[in-house]
């Protein structure tokens, strides 16, 4: 089943947000999920103390250099999706999940800095293409982005497109049930009303959805 | 809000895939990575030895020859003195009859 590897090496680009917005919804939708927790902030592992997790959801944590690849290939298995939580630096450890990735997804705030450390990221994956001499599907979410889109945010992302680059959409917005899913634990379902939680729920529904077709697209090429 | 399932998603569709494995691999991925700096961040282990349990510090003055004779001791169990001062009190608590600590 699809492991799926959050990735940047900067900080605050919005990872562990992604991380749980995806990993829930696609619980909600039926998918066995187990959520990896490879952050020294362990923000995946303060989500799950909030309050008990999700259905269909588990959560691994404690994750090392030696101990990623064994751990996320005991967790690739037939009934279950993969999500992998990164932390936000340059290290071994990033470069190894992103060795068994289906899918790498890099979140980045629509600004220059995030798109200059994000781009890292993407060679990075050019690179272990490289000596793994395997395609690994990696696509870029803007992260916090307001419903004014702007001119900076078209720049960069007219930029990442010219340069092939996948970027996905609807961009996961600037909401505060986001940012509560980390208050109160659980999915856009079950935390209090903050905000727009219409808006916020199809905007997650959204964007896993398309991080889903991505995952049966990529596996039907190589499946043919 | 609702509680209902939002979208389904049919992950039978989905099948694992091999990504190959193996220390070869890895390493492959680690120089891969280096070039672009993603290098080992962890921690590493101090090096030397693990601090002794023995924390405990008696204040003995003793003749010469005996001093001379707990060292020659030790040495030849290849043990610190305090080690040999340890086994001397098990025997004392056992003569005397007092209930020796753990």
């Amino acid at each position: 089943m699809p492991v799926i590897v959050i990735a940047s090496p900067k900080g605050g680009a919005g990872k562990s947000t992604t991380a749980v917005i995806l990993g829930t919804e696609l619980a909600q939708a039926g998918a066995q999920v187990t959520m990896m927790d490879c952050d020294p902030n362990q923000s995946l592992s303060l989500w799950s103390q909030r309050s008990a997790l999700p259905d269909r959801m588990r959560l691994v944590s404690d994750l090392t250099e030696a101990s990623i690849i064994k751990s996320i290939k005991e967790c690739d298995e037939d009934g279950a999706l993969v999500v992998v939580d990164l932390e936000g630096v340059a290290s071994r450890l990033v470069s190894r999940a992103i060795s068994q990735a289906d899918l790498v997804i890099i979140p980045m705030r629509p600004t220059t800095l995030d798109a200059n450390i994000g781009v890292r990221a993407l060679a990075l994956i050019a690179e272990e293409e490289e000596a793994l001499s395997r395609e690994i599907p990696h696509c870029v979410v803007f992260t916090m982005t307001s419903a004014i889109q702007p001119r900076s945010q078209a720049a960069i992302e007219e930029s990442l497109i010219g340069q092939g680059v996948d970027v996905v959409k609807p961009y996961l917005m600037q909401r505060a049930a986001y940012a509560a899913l980390f208050e109160f634990g659980g999915n856009l379902r079950t935390i209090p009303a903050q905000g727009n939680m219409q808006s916020a729920q199809e905007n997650a529904q959204g964007f896993a959805q398309a991080v889903f077709a991505r995952l049966t697209r990529k596996s039907g090429e190589q499946g043919a | 809000m609702s509680d209902g399932k939002a979208f389904s998603v049919d992950i039978g569709s989905l099948k694992k895939r091999p990504k190959g494995e193996g220390s070869q691999q890895t390493a492959a991925v680690d120089k891969a990575a280096e070039k672009l700096g993603f290098v080992e961040r962890e921690p590493k282990r101090k090096g030397g030895r693990a601090p002794s349990p023995r924390t405990g510090q008696v204040h003995a003055k003793v003749y010469p020859h005996v001093q001379e004779q707990i060292a020659a001791e030790a040495r030849l169990k290849g043990t610190q003195q305090g080690v040999v001062i340890e086994e001397a009190w098990a025997l004392y608590c056992e003569k005397h009859g007092i209930e020796r600590q753990e």
